[in-house]
């Protein structure tokens, strides 16, 4: 048998001794599975890399070369190059719009984080079993798996001019006449916050329960108070989570428009909104294209610059603990 | 007040908040009166409203088609790519791969559905059933590679194809009988997540969709803007639940997988 074969040979990364015969069918597919062959690897991720290269590279690259075409009679594309697109993107008329969707962003992410990393701390270094824990994920989630739609549409009838709350409070004899708290951009705030709260969580209760309880005990042994713990472990010890939670809080945060458009009015129109329009309405895919790749390019910048600093000052910062 | 005192206040007050407007949501969906604001009684009426809206059953039927479809390709291909990522060696290019199963994460969703829109229209594909589904593959892809792609390194550092080839198996049949029984719940775990967010997506399907193909979310987006009325918090309300049920599902498959680890 060739089990004495298997005992005395040395291993080696050769293939396996002789074995019985195999059908035509179970060799190919071996063959495949095996992936000693550069090509059996990418045979099998051929199916991936096509459906990704013509439903993912292709859209993003036309996108790009359709910013430098210019606006057809009857929405068409005029293939005529230009940067004119561009120069109206960064035009007084609407280069408000994209700064105040940083600014709703950037705002949006700090309420996120402020409001997120005690839970987050909570969940993560202060709850003991781990099926408390499970449950209290799940929950926090299960809002976040309902669609955006639905969380715009409960905080409409909450906070409309006839909602809830203006019922409540009038009829409670509180108010005389309902508060517009809706179209405002406290409200979009408001919505774009209650949305994105999951995306900040996640990843900073995963940074944080990595960190070891060690670390805080050992500080809590050395004299050191519960705020100087945290100033001083644990919140640098959870800046990747933070960092990680802003990003995917503020990426999708800055091209959001169903709550600029259902929780906001005139003042609150940001980019996604603009962009959204030029596809619609206003048939202008070349501007459309053109403030895409803007936004892009603000948020890979915005990244790659991240990761510049992060090397700069975590490794330093990393290097003095020692 | 003890620190852990008031972190578990805090957290209680933060799920209230969660929690507030999807109770108000469902408890309004029985309220007896074609205005939210007043409770005037209790009525299931707006659910056999529901029931009985054509339009509304369409879209349901096209959402949860469009869901199998996509979260279908989305398991043979994630299931396929995580299979030679990690387990075949020196495979050149990995890199590329990560980046570009990362990429619709990077974006902001509005983007990616305005260039599938423009190359959609550029190839002239009719907006319809099919560009829905080969949308909803690309962004949902990414959560069942990550989904079978850890138990896929779990299952291969323990080197069980390895250890049924050395009992004479061939490379096949340790496949057949090992790695995909092993593999499978996360492979299902991950396709209903897949299907959670093909079921969920609004952004995407709104550029991507035509008149005759909208899916759930679109249908409630244009009740939105027609007006506030019950029956959207019905709907709202199913979906909701739906929603409970597939991560419940999903949540248990996860239980199990995690007892049958290595």
């Amino acid at each position: 048998m060739t089990r004495t074969v298997l005992e005395t040979a040395p291993r080696s990364a050769a293939p396996p001794p002789a074995r019985p015969a195999r059908s035509p069918l179970d060799r190919g597919m071996s063959w495949l599975i095996r992936g000693q062959r550069q090509a059996s690897s990418h045979l099998l991720l051929l199916p991936t890399s096509v459906w990704l290269f013509l439903f993912l590279l292709v859209p993003l690259a036309l996108l790009l070369a359709v910013s430098f075409a210019r606006r057809g009679p009857y929405g068409s594309i005029a293939w005529d190059l230009t940067l004119d697109n561009y120069s109206r993107a960064f035009s007084p008329e609407y280069l408000p719009i994209l700064v105040r969707s940083l600014t709703f962003a950037s705002l949006t992410t700090l309420a996120c984080l402020l409001l997120g990393y005690p839970f987050a701390y909570y969940l993560a270094l202060v709850v003991r079993s781990p099926k408390v824990r499970t449950a209290y994920l799940v929950a926090l989630m299960l809002p976040f798996w309902t669609s955006s739609l639905v969380q715009i549409y409960c905080w409409m009838i909450i906070l409309g001019r006839e909602g809830l709350l203006n019922n409540a409070l009038t009829s409670l004899g509180a108010l005389t006449e309902p508060m517009a708290l809706l179209n405002t951009p406290g409200s979009v705030l408001f919505g774009l916050t209650y949305f994105y709260l999951p995306f900040m969580v996640l990843p900073l209760y995963s940074s944080l329960s990595k960190l070891p309880r060690s670390y805080i005990e050992a500080a809590k042994d050395l004299g050191a108070g519960n705020i100087e713990t945290f100033v001083k472990i644990t919140f640098p010890l959870s800046l990747p989570g933070v960092v990680g939670g802003a990003i995917l809080t503020f990426i999708p945060c800055v091209g959001d428009f169903l709550t600029a458009e259902f929780l906001g009015g005139p003042r609150t129109y940001l980019v996604g909104n603009l962009i959204q329009n030029q596809f619609t309405q206003a048939g202008d895919y070349p501007f459309g294209a053109a403030l895409s790749a803007v936004l892009i390019t603000l948020l890979v910048g915005g990244l790659a610059f991240w990761r510049w600093f992060e090397a700069k000052t975590v490794t330093r910062l990393g290097r003095a603990r020692g | 007040m003890t620190v852990t005192r008031a972190l578990k206040s805090y957290t209680f007050l933060l799920f209230s908040f969660l929690y507030l407007p999807l109770s108000v949501m469902a408890v309004f969906s029985f309220n007896d009166a074609v205005r939210n604001v007043v409770w005037k009684g209790f009525t299931l009426r707006w659910y056999v409203e529901l029931a009985r809206d054509r339009a509304i059953l369409d879209a349901l039927w096209m959402s949860v088609k469009v869901g199998l479809a996509s979260s279908l390709a989305a398991c043979v291909l994630g299931f396929l790519s995580s299979y030679v990522l990690v387990c075949h060696q020196k495979v050149k290019g990995k890199g590329a791969y990560d980046t570009a199963f990362s990429v619709p994460l990077m974006i902001p969703e509005v983007v990616f559905g305005v260039a599938l829109l423009t190359f959609f229209a550029r190839i002239q594909l009719p907006l319809s059933f099919t560009s829905l589904v080969l949308a909803h593959v690309v962004f949902i892809l990414p959560y069942v590679v990550g989904s079978v792609k850890a138990r896929l390194q779990s299952l291969h550092s323990a080197s069980l194809e390895e250890a049924a080839m050395d009992l004479g198996a061939s490379e096949w049949q340790a496949f057949l009988r090992i790695t995909l029984p092993l593999a499978w719940p996360a492979i299902l775990s991950g396709g209903l997540l897949a299907f959670t967010i093909s079921f969920e997506d609004f952004v995407i399907s709104f550029f991507v969709s035509g008149p005759r193909s909208t899916t759930l979310p679109i249908k409630i987006y244009s009740m939105m803007k027609s007006g506030v009325t019950p029956e959207i918090n019905a709907l709202s309300t199913l979906f909701l639940l739906l929603t409970a049920v597939i991560l419940y599902a999903q949540h248990r498959l996860g239980e199990d997988e995690a007892a049958t680890r290595h």
